[in-house]
């Protein structure tokens, strides 16, 4: 806790013959970040002949797995597939060396791929007939219109015939002119149709090459005549025929895609995982150096990974490799990769910190804090009993469901029931149950303040618990720069707002007659001072400075006023869902009680669509007052994630031949 | 309390109705800049989302075969233009990929707001005037005018027209009406040379864009002339420098010359007097493309202008993606896109070409690295 | 002019320009999130979430109109400053000031669907933005919850209940 996982340096050099295998089980474990090895005596690795086959294979084969999932029957949709995913099976492989893995997919692709790529070639090849014989039948209804047989408008021997539509104001002028430059000889008919001359003309083979620059003058859009015989409107019968026919074959060809999904495409998806893990590897392997005979490598894991790791890569390397380990020094500081360390509960958490950053080595990290004050003021935003209830409730099938995932999803329903809880909590101490509903039912309900008409006094406590959530962020911050020697920066940046925090707060009390105002003065002043000593480092600037940065700070705490705006908001909506609700629950219609039938629409619609409104504006400021004012007042999030060398593995498992 | 009621009533009342048309006034304000380009603004980020990475380039360099790199491309925005060709060629995949760009401006006029999607109208025009260029010079020079032309702008009919004519006169037929035809009529009677003739189309173009710019008002007017000054000073500097590389005189490049790029008169008279490349260079280099210069300098020298084109086209798009970022919702977005999608439909016609002229896959990457 | 114009005006110009200023922030980043989602599905949920944030502003207009009538008695009872005394004008126009501040306030909705709207944009590009895109939008809020805790303080010290 407060502390990321220690890390230690790890090199290893072996045998060029290990390389492969060592690397594949790196890739399971999946604890080692490998970074670059810097080459100076040695050569950079470079894949081989088998690395770059599976590299190509992979691209190859997802794009067959895109083609038949699309024709592959859904498990499972809607709501339950989203609440309870059904657990893939992951189908082991025995896994030997990438050539032979290779070697297998290929012989595997050599059987499935013509089969697949003949029916999409198919399916290619009827869509675009489909297309092509569609937009024949739009010609001929639009040249439905001439009367004329078809055949009539295709070139022939010694007359070329054009067909095309001309804009109306340009059709006499551009007629004239072919005329004047074909001497008359030209034959034409023509038709209008929507602001627009349907033409067909015809003129001599000869003439043609005169009559092309007018025809282009004059923006003449040609058509391409359909093949066939007949009136326009006798081919378009022809044509439909033509058309379903087609569209009967597609279905057949759907149908035969359908089968292969069925039999090639899991196989094909693992055979593609498999290949795309193998094209990590050898992604990876530019981090290497190599010898004609040897291979080095290094890396970060965490401490408690590595007498497994070492143990491992003997194992895998016969004992014939050099391994060094270091703890990690001073001037890695900016390299060490971070993983953070948290007990379980925290845990979920991670995901919120990760998101702005994680800290540095040398820094705390906040996650434990975070887990109480983000599901708190989540809490204590969303106020309500039954909110807090639909919510864990959901969250809590989610956790379920998504168990064996733990995918996003699973982590975020975990902050979401602990979220959940915090809003019953303070749901019980508003005495908010949808609201005022149980109060206007007749029920009373015990409870500590009123919402609404204490709002001041909400006022009051969500200041308070800004400024001591304000003076915790100050606090970590003086800690961790203190502990790092940066005391000058410690003193000024930080210990001077807590004294002004401490001092405000002990004012506060004095008002109240508990303590003294004077050294309430007093403990403000030092921290005044000192926060104008920090601000004078910036020169002329900073009279400026320290009024902005003042108020920037008044600012960030009266910024807390959200957590009272908001539960005002959730209880001032279920009001008005209830007030609502209660003016049209005595309505009738002769004896029918419809404002019964009518209010408990409206009751259940409207507190759903308030829960997820809320819970939205709760979520988002949550994160807010912990990104931007509590984070402000110590966190950088400046440090590296630890991305460990690790395998996707969704359909299949790895299994280690040693 | 000495004041009346009647006072402070007043008071109150004009301080409510002064409070009230401000801020009327500046929502209005706020909404008519911004709301028109919500749309087009996130769609685009969508589609910027689908542009190739680097990674997708060397996947298709992969492909070995012009039926291989249809395939890879199938999966991507470029499906419905590949699907129907038959029998792959270069050639058909240019055609293709072109109707894509074409099919890219028309929806950029389409989303954009009327009060600048006029831009957009004239920049297909711009293809327009590369294409007459190309074909008549083409004809011109006795080549098959078809292998030069782009089918992309907005009279690509006359263009194709153009290059299955015969004679120098059919053209001109084809072009009356057309706000080219006067300066093609002087083609004809000689008045002018073959590379005046292309100056001319541009100045006329650009005069074109530059007035659409100046009607603008704002955030609008300020991006696109900036981004019109960019092209115009690329083009002149192109164009000066390619002169200084021939040794031509001063008088006769002067015509060359199209107005209204950010280079002042000084400079570019300065440029076109000075003796030779190296001493335009250093002269160059005191404005703000001198990193671009330092760029290409050596390819330069040794009389190479396709690096000084392509750092160009790199500093010009730069330049407009840091206006995307200083001006978010506005018209830089889709210029900023279109520049992309252009360049990347450029890499891809490339690589088609490159695969057909059977060249190895390395080759390929390492052509396409460095020449685009 | 009497205190129950006062009043009313204070109520519906909290719940009517804090309502309207949403309308126009929701619609801004609304029509970011049709042009996100016509290109890609997926961009869906980013871009649904991102283009609810404009819509607490009218909350607050709302619980704002509610707090005037019930201190002003007209939910629940009868209208209490019927007669133009001087204190009930005072009391009327004290409401009148809270209601116009959370309508003022809540106009920053329009600000905050516009910056919504260039993040929906940005997270189409790149979804990792999603979260920084939520936390720039929440800034603009701030003003309306400052609006909003002045108003209550208007009315709970200027009339109370």
């Amino acid at each position: 806790m407060f502390k990321p996982h220690e890390m230690v340096k790890l090199e290893v050099i072996s045998l060029n013959r290990y390389k492969d295998k060592l690397l594949t089980y790196l890739h399971e474990e999946g604890v080692v970040e490998i970074r670059e090895v810097s080459v100076e005596i040695a050569q950079k690795d470079t894949p081989n002949e088998f690395y770059r086959k599976a590299t190509s294979h992979s691209i190859g084969l997802s794009r067959l797995v895109d083609f038949l999932g699309a024709f592959k029957e859904e498990a499972k949709g809607g709501i339950k597939g989203f609440l309870f995913p059904e657990p893939v099976p992951k189908k082991p492989y025995r896994y030997r060396s990438i050539e032979s893995l290779v070697k297998e997919v290929e012989a595997f692709l050599e059987e499935a791929e013509p089969e697949i790529k003949e029916v999409e070639q198919k399916l290619n090849s009827t869509s675009t007939e489909i297309e092509r014989i569609k937009t024949n039948i739009n010609v001929l209804e639009l040249l439905s219109v001439l009367e004329l047989d078809v055949s009539y408008m295709k070139s022939t021997k010694f007359l070329e015939i054009v067909a095309g539509t001309v804009d109306k104001d340009k059709f006499t002028p551009m007629i004239d002119e072919l005329k004047e430059t074909l001497k008359g000889r030209i034959a034409y008919v023509s038709k209008e149709i929507r602001g627009a001359y349907l033409v067909v003309i015809a003129v001599l083979k000869t003439d043609y090459d005169k009559a092309n620059p007018v025809l282009a003058k004059y923006s003449f859009g040609r058509i391409e005549i359909p093949e066939g015989k007949g009136t326009p409107g006798e081919l378009i019968k022809e044509y439909e025929v033509m058309l379903a026919e087609r569209e009967k074959k597609l279905d057949e060809i759907k149908e035969e895609a359908k089968k292969l999904a069925e039999k090639y495409h899991d196989t094909l998806s693992f055979y593609q995982e498999l290949m795309e893990n193998e094209r990590e590897k050898a992604n990876m392997l530019g981090n290497l150096a190599r010898t004609n005979m040897t291979f080095a490598l290094s890396g970060w894991t965490p401490k408690e990974d590595v007498e497994k790791v070492v143990e491992g890569v003997k194992r895998i390397t016969e004992g014939k490799v050099y391994i060094n380990i270091k703890g990690a020094e001073d001037d890695d500081l900016e390299d060490i990769p971070i993983k953070l360390k948290n007990p379980g509960w925290a845990k979920p958490f991670e995901m919120i910190t990760e998101m702005f950053g994680v800290p540095k080595y040398n820094e705390i990290d906040p996650t434990p804090i975070l887990a109480f004050t983000y599901s708190f003021f989540f809490g204590f935003m969303l106020t309500d009993f039954m909110y807090g209830l639909i919510i864990g409730v959901v969250a809590a099938m989610l956790v379920k469901g998504h168990k064996h995932l733990k995918d996003g999803t699973y982590i975020f329903s975990k902050i979401l029931l602990w979220s959940s809880f915090f809003t019953m909590l303070m749901g019980v101490v508003f005495g908010s149950y949808f609201g005022d509903a149980l109060q206007r039912m007749g029920i009373k309900v015990p409870y500590a303040i009123d919402a609404m008409r204490g709002a001041l006094t909400v006022l009051i406590i969500a200041l308070i618990i800004g400024i001591i959530h304000l003076f915790i962020g100050y606090t970590i911050g003086f800690i961790v720069k203190w502990r790092n020697g940066e005391k000058k920066a410690a003193l000024t940046e930080q210990l001077s707002w807590m004294l002004i925090i401490i001092g405000i707060g002990m004012f506060a009390l004095s008002l109240k007659g508990i303590t003294l105002a004077t050294p309430a003065k007093a403990i403000f002043g030092i921290g005044f001072v000192l926060f104008v000593i920090s601000e004078l480092s910036n020169g002329g600037l900073a009279a400026l400075l320290i009024i902005s940065d003042f108020f920037g700070f008044i600012g960030n705490w009266l910024s807390y006023a959200r957590l009272m705006a908001l539960a005002l908001a959730t209880s001032g909506i279920a009001l008005v869902i209830n007030i609502l609700v209660s003016m049209i629950w005595g309505i009738k219609i002769g004896p029918i009680p419809i404002g019964i039938a009518v209010g408990l629409i409206l009751f259940i619609g409207g507190q759903l669509f308030s829960t997820a409104i809320n819970a939205l504006g709760a979520f988002v400021h949550a994160l807010r007052l912990h990104y931007v004012e509590f984070f402000g007042t110590f966190y950088s999030g400046e440090g590296k994630k630890f991305e460990p060398f690790k395998s996707k593995r969704n359909v299949s498992k790895l299994e280690m031949e040693i | 309390m000495g004041v009346e009621v009647g006072t402070i009533t007043a008071i109150l009342d004009t301080t409510l109705a002064i409070v009230f048309t401000w801020v009327g006034y500046k929502t209005a304000d706020i909404l008519w800049k911004y709301t028109p380009y919500s749309y087009p603004n996130a769609r685009i980020k969508a589609m910027e989302a689908r542009l190739f990475s680097d990674q997708k380039f060397s996947e298709l360099a992969e492909s070995k075969t012009l039926n291989n790199f249809v395939m890879n491309l199938e999966d991507t925005d470029y499906k419905p233009y590949l699907s129907n060709i038959e029998g792959y060629s270069a050639e058909k995949i240019d055609r293709a990929l072109d109707n894509a760009l074409a099919d890219m401006y028309t929806l950029m006029i389409k989303i954009l707001p009327k009060r600048s999607n006029g831009f957009f109208k004239l920049l297909l025009q711009e293809w327009d005037v590369r294409n007459l260029a190309a074909a008549v010079k083409a004809k011109i020079m006795g080549d098959v005018a078809r292998d030069y032309i782009v089918e992309l702008g907005t009279m690509v009919d006359k263009i194709k027209a153009i290059a299955e004519t015969k004679t120098l006169e059919e053209i001109l037929v084809i072009l009356e009406g057309t706000e080219y035809e006067d300066v093609y009529q002087k083609l004809l009677l000689n008045e002018i040379n073959l590379e005046e003739f292309e100056t001319e189309l541009y100045r006329i173009h650009y005069k074109k864009l530059m007035s659409y710019a100046q009607s603008r008002k704002g955030e609008e007017k300020k991006i696109i002339e900036e981004f019109l000054k960019l092209k115009i000073d690329k083009i002149n500097v192109m164009t000066i420098l390619r002169a200084k590389l021939h040794r031509m005189s001063a008088e006769k490049i002067r015509p060359m010359i199209i107005e209204g790029g950010s280079l002042n008169q000084r400079i570019i008279d300065t440029l076109l007097n000075v003796e030779d490349l190296s001493m335009a260079l250093a002269e160059l280099d005191s404005t703000r493309y001198s990193q671009v210069l330092r760029e290409s300098r050596e390819a330069l020298e040794s009389g190479d202008l396709s690096a000084l084109d392509k750092s160009f086209e790199k500093f010009i798009q730069e330049k407009i993606g840091e206006m995307t970022r200083f001006y978010p919702l506005s018209v830089a977005v889709p210029i900023n896109y279109i520049l992309l999608k252009e360049h990347e439909v450029k890499k891809l016609k490339a690589i088609a070409k490159l695969i057909e002229d059977k060249i190895k896959p390395e080759s390929i990457k390492a052509l396409i690295g460095e020449a685009l | 002019m009497d205190p129950i114009v006062y009043v009313s005006l204070g109520a519906a110009l909290a719940a009517g320009i804090a309502g309207a200023a949403s309308s126009f922030g929701v619609g801004v980043a609304g029509a970011a999130a049709a042009g996100a989602v016509a290109e890609d599905e997926k961009n869906f949920r980013n871009a649904l979430i991102l283009e609810g944030l404009p819509m607490t502003q009218s909350i607050y207009g709302l619980i704002t109109l509610f707090l005037i009538l019930l201190v002003s008695g007209i939910l629940g009872g009868g209208f209490k400053f019927a007669e133009a005394t001087q204190e009930n004008i005072i009391k009327g126009a004290i409401l009148l000031g809270a209601g116009l501040t959370v309508g003022l306030t809540g106009l920053s909705a329009i600000p905050q669907g516009i910056i919504s709207s260039a993040g929906i944009g940005a997270v189409s590009k790149n979804p990792k933005t999603f979260t920084q895109g939520i936390i720039f939008a929440a800034m603009a809020e701030t003003m309306a919850i400052f609006g909003l805790v002045g108003a209550l303080i208007m009315i709970v010290t200027g009339v109370g209940f």
